[in-house]
């Protein structure tokens, strides 16, 4: 497809280099040339210097036949213009940034009248994947499907589980009959599948995909089934911290907020009476201490610095929280994050990119399959996703033992109205279901992409 | 730095090469001659290429690995390209074949034959599809027919396209490079089509149309396209140089449709000014040579556009025409072609950047507070730029100087020193005195060759990856 990005700073970046390696046809358009030029150095696509709000620079950037413009310069406005100016020159899609809060009450009307088709903020984004972590606090991970009836959770064997050292087949009845399947395992950086014979060790990430009960059931057995948070302590007063605060209070948590500019204290007392706010700087660990930290349920840092929220998140732990999220932009600070056992880190702008990720994979792939959503796990190394089946599915009504199925591709889950099925050899896939599928990044853009060959019966 | 991942590529683009060079060997068999000098070769640089190309490797790859692999895909290419003409035996020493071969893939031109028409079919062949390829870029053709190098090769085309800005038609490298190769192949079919219609045998309309695309010089005949005393090939061929001297992207640019972009090429509009100012002072100057204003007008055009394209073909000797002809084609010599054009030297938009440079720092001095900047084609030209175009003709400049002083170890005039090693840098072909149009360079010793190959290449490549490849910071592992 014909992508257009106008404003290339963290977001704008990491889109780039995702679509590019997806091999579609990028162009950026930016005004510091110093950032074109280090995309262009790094990534094989072209780059257009000028405002994103000139019709001559979006001509010029090939707007009259792009299938898609996602517009995330720095400014809303800058981005509402370009969108609208884009549309009227036959863009076929347009996606604005937008993250003023102040736009939020209004933003259907200003959609449609700017001809926008979808609005990303990052910020807001970011900050309802930190609250679903927070609902589901037993878990690193945590991705919904089919409206949350279907779930997908990361964590990580300590030692003493009692899954560890026995292969799975070998699981505990109680463990057999939850409607649950271990569908990833990361070991040391390296994902795969397990099979039945896998042997789970300590240190291991295992995902699990399964009925949103039966998860919580699993984490009974393990042992870990964290109580609800109920005091929440965040470090940053910014605008996730906002959006962040306005969903918790909502799923009615208590809040307890640290920001070391006086002016935001005031203003976040002001539109959150009920939470707690302290004016310091939070990553001295006396403000720590004397705010009772240990007392709170939830740790999350999202100040600017990543380094701050890493270092103040590893002594959240180690005071013995149960639950701890840093903000990370950076993806390798993640995974040394991760090293150390910090597993719930954020960046919203990955999380940003796999949203406009999955729409494009969604525009691509009309015929046979509708995605209907895409997660990505283990540091993007795979890809959860959510197709519903169509009649152009092939092999439909064939046993799954019949079929054969690409290497790396797990269907992980059938959901049949309200039927959900861990799938076993005999089990059938019908026009109308939704299916979940486990595959290693890019592999799958169409259900039908998960055959091996024609994939028909071998017999 | 990363020296498998470069020999890698390197051996990458020799298997393109091994693969290209079956076309004169077909040729070759065509004309009854033997194939064995090109079976040879083909054997040893697809043995070298392949067990280059399976070295085991990292994935680091940056601007400085771009720079030298392209600095050694070319130096290999020349190597390489020079095989066959060392197995058919009829070139005096490997330097010789070395120099030939570098002077067909940097389109230069300049040959040290002394008698063209003894060589066979096969190898004249070969030498005009040198220029083909060279022209428009052994890496370009390589990343328009290799799905992917392994590497990000927008590295590499960035280091061989010529001109001071880079940019791509398509998002896509390995798109731009087809769309690049689609245009150069149209072209030169036209003019293959052209030529034979004036009357031109059909193994020469193949030679003089690579030669022109590539603008190299490269022809079968001793005196190159005079030997045909045809006014309707001149003027085709001109015309064709001249088309070929123009930047392949506003040919892009035609076929999308945006007429009005290709009109405000500041760049295209400098270069037919030129042409045309020099071609009017040449059939002045010259008038009284020839019989008629028409005549010395063809000849003029002709001379004009085969010198500032530096492609380098000849209908008349120019060393016979009056000191200011000679001079305003050296002048051309500097200038060149259109930048992303398959021409040589300096490059018309780099001249044009230095007057306005100059005229800015004029008003400079008038007015010590002016704020200007300075525009190509409405759009601001970044201050970083300017300076890194500045250092560069000051290196172009050095290095024709240097060249020369090697070269005048040898003992002949300064015109001829000096012309030699600047037809080298820009990649024109003929120069002065000795070594103009109906000369050659067979008289130097191996030394100068050596020099003079290396300056192509030099040339070709605009200066700065071979200097990357010679610094010893490229080498260190620091």
């Amino acid at each position: 497809m014909n992508i257009i990005i106008v404003g290339t700073g963290k977001v704008g970046f990491s889109l780039a280099e995702q679509l590019v390696q997806e091999k579609h046809d990028v162009t950026i358009v930016d005004q510091r040339e110093d950032t074109l030029r280090r995309a262009s150095e790094l990534l094989d696509l072209m780059a257009v210097k000028g405002n994103g709000v000139s019709a001559v620079t979006l001509r010029e950037a090939g707007a009259e036949e792009a299938d898609l413009l996602v517009a995330a310069t720095n400014s809303d406005e800058v981005n509402m213009v370009c969108c609208l100016t884009a549309k009227n020159m036959g863009a076929k899609y347009t996606i604005a940034r937008i993250r003023n809060p102040e736009y939020t009450d209004s933003l259907t009307e200003l959609c449609q009248n700017l001809k926008i088709d979808m609005v990303i903020n990052p910020e807001n984004t970011a900050a309802q994947e930190i609250a679903r972590l927070l609902r589901f606090p037993s878990a690193a991970n945590i991705e919904t499907f089919c409206r949350g009836r279907v779930e997908l959770m990361g964590f990580r064997l300590q030692e003493g589980d009692f899954l560890i050292g026995k292969p799975l087949y070998a699981l505990p009845p109680q463990v057999k009959k939850l409607s649950l399947l271990f569908c990833a395992a990361d070991r040391d950086g390296e994902l795969s599948i397990p099979k039945g014979s896998f042997v789970p060790q300590a240190g291991d990430k295992l995902y699990m995909v399964g009925r949103s009960d039966s998860l919580d059931q699993f984490f009974r057995l393990l042992g870990r089934y964290a109580p609800k948070v109920r005091q929440v302590f965040l470090l940053g007063g910014g605008k996730i911290s906002v959006y962040l605060a306005a969903t918790l209070e909502k799923m009615g948590m208590r809040l307890k907020i640290v920001e070391a500019d006086e002016a935001k204290c005031r203003q976040i007392s002001e539109q959150f009476p009920k939470a707690t706010v302290i004016c310091g700087d939070g990553t001295d660990p006396d403000l720590l201490e004397t705010e009772s930290l240990t007392a709170c349920d939830a740790f999350v840092a999202l100040t600017n610095q990543d380094e701050d929220n890493l270092i103040i998140s590893l002594y959240a732990m180690q005071l013995g929280l149960p639950k701890v999220i840093a903000k990370c932009s950076r993806q390798n600070y993640a995974g040394i994050a991760r090293s150390a056992g910090l597993d719930s880190v954020v960046s919203p702008k990955f999380v940003t990119a796999s949203y406009i990720l999955r729409l494009v994979r969604g525009m691509q792939n009309s015929q046979g399959s509708v995605m209907n959503s895409l997660h990505r796990i283990a540091d993007g190394k795979a890809e959860a996703m959510e197709f519903t089946v169509g009649p152009a599915t092939h092999h439909l009504g064939v046993s799954l033992k019949d079929l054969k199925l690409k290497h790396g591709v797990l269907i992980a889950v059938i959901v049949r109205g309200t039927e959900i099925i861990i799938p076993e050899g005999s089990s059938i896939l019908q026009a109308g279901d939704s299916v979940i599928l486990i595959a290693q990044s890019g592999r799958v853009l169409d259900l039908n992409d998960i055959y091996d060959g024609d994939g028909g019966a071998e017999a | 730095m990363n020296w498998k991942l470069v020999l890698k590529v390197v051996g990458r683009v020799l298997l393109v090469e091994a693969v290209a060079l079956v076309v004169p060997m077909l040729v070759a068999l065509l004309y009854g001659e033997s194939p064995m000098p090109f079976l040879l070769s083909i054997a040893l640089v697809a043995a070298a290429g392949w067990a280059l190309s399976a070295l085991p490797t990292g994935p680091q790859f940056f601007t400085r690995e771009g720079f030298c692999a392209v600095a050694l895909i070319w130096l290999a290419t020349g190597l390489v390209g020079g095989l066959p003409f060392l197995f058919c035996g009829q070139f005096a020493t490997p330097i010789d074949c070395f120099f030939e071969s570098c002077s067909g893939f940097t389109t230069t031109g300049a040959t040290i034959l002394t008698d063209i028409e003894a060589l066979p079919q096969g190898i004249l062949f070969w030498r005009a599809f040198t220029h083909w390829m060279g022209g428009m870029g052994v890496l370009v053709l390589a990343t328009a027919v290799i799905p992917s190098l392994g590497i990000r090769s927008r590295y590499l085309a960035q280091a061989e396209t010529p001109g001071p800005v880079f940019s791509k038609l398509v998002p896509k490298q390995s798109q731009t490079s087809k769309i690049l190769y689609g245009m150069y192949l149209a072209l030169t079919v036209a003019e293959i089509v052209c030529l034979k219609l004036a009357g031109m045998p059909l193994y020469d309309c193949f030679i003089h149309a690579f030669s022109t695309a590539g603008t190299g010089g490269f022809s079968n005949r001793a005196a190159s396209v005079g030997a045909y005393s045809s006014a309707p090939i001149d003027f085709i061929i001109a015309i064709f140089i001249l088309l070929f001297s123009i930047n392949f992207a506003l040919y892009f640019l035609l076929l999308t449709r945006r007429f009005r972009e290709v009109l405000a090429s500041d760049e295209l509009r400098f270069f037919l000014l030129v042409v045309a100012l020099a071609t009017l002072a040449i059939t002045v100057d010259i008038r009284p040579l020839y019989s008629s204003m028409a005549e010395s007008f063809r000849y003029a055009l002709f001379q004009v556009s085969s010198i500032i394209s530096t492609t380098g073909f000849a209908t008349a000797d120019f060393a016979l025409w009056p000191q200011f002809s000679q001079m305003i084609l050296i002048l051309l010599m500097f200038c060149g072609a259109c930048a992303g054009s398959t021409g040589g030297g300096m490059k018309c938009c780099r001249v044009l950047l230095l007057l306005r440079s100059i005229r800015r720092e004029i008003r400079r001095i008038i007015h010590p507070q002016a704020v200007e900047v300075v525009k190509l084609d409405g759009k601001v030209v970044e201050e970083d730029t300017l300076h890194s175009l500045l250092v560069f003709m000051g290196a172009y400049l050095m290095a024709i100087l240097v060249a020369g002083l090697v070269i005048s170890l040898d003992g002949y005039s300064f015109a001829v020193s000096f012309s030699s090693a600047l037809t080298c840098v820009s990649n024109v072909g003929p120069g002065l005195e000795i070594v103009g149009p109906s000369g050659n360079f067979a008289a130097f010793s191996g030394l100068s060759k050596l020099v003079m190959s290396l300056c192509m290449i030099v040339g070709r490549l605009e200066i700065f990856p071979i200097l990357v490849l010679f610094s010893p910071s490229a080498w260190s592992k620091l």
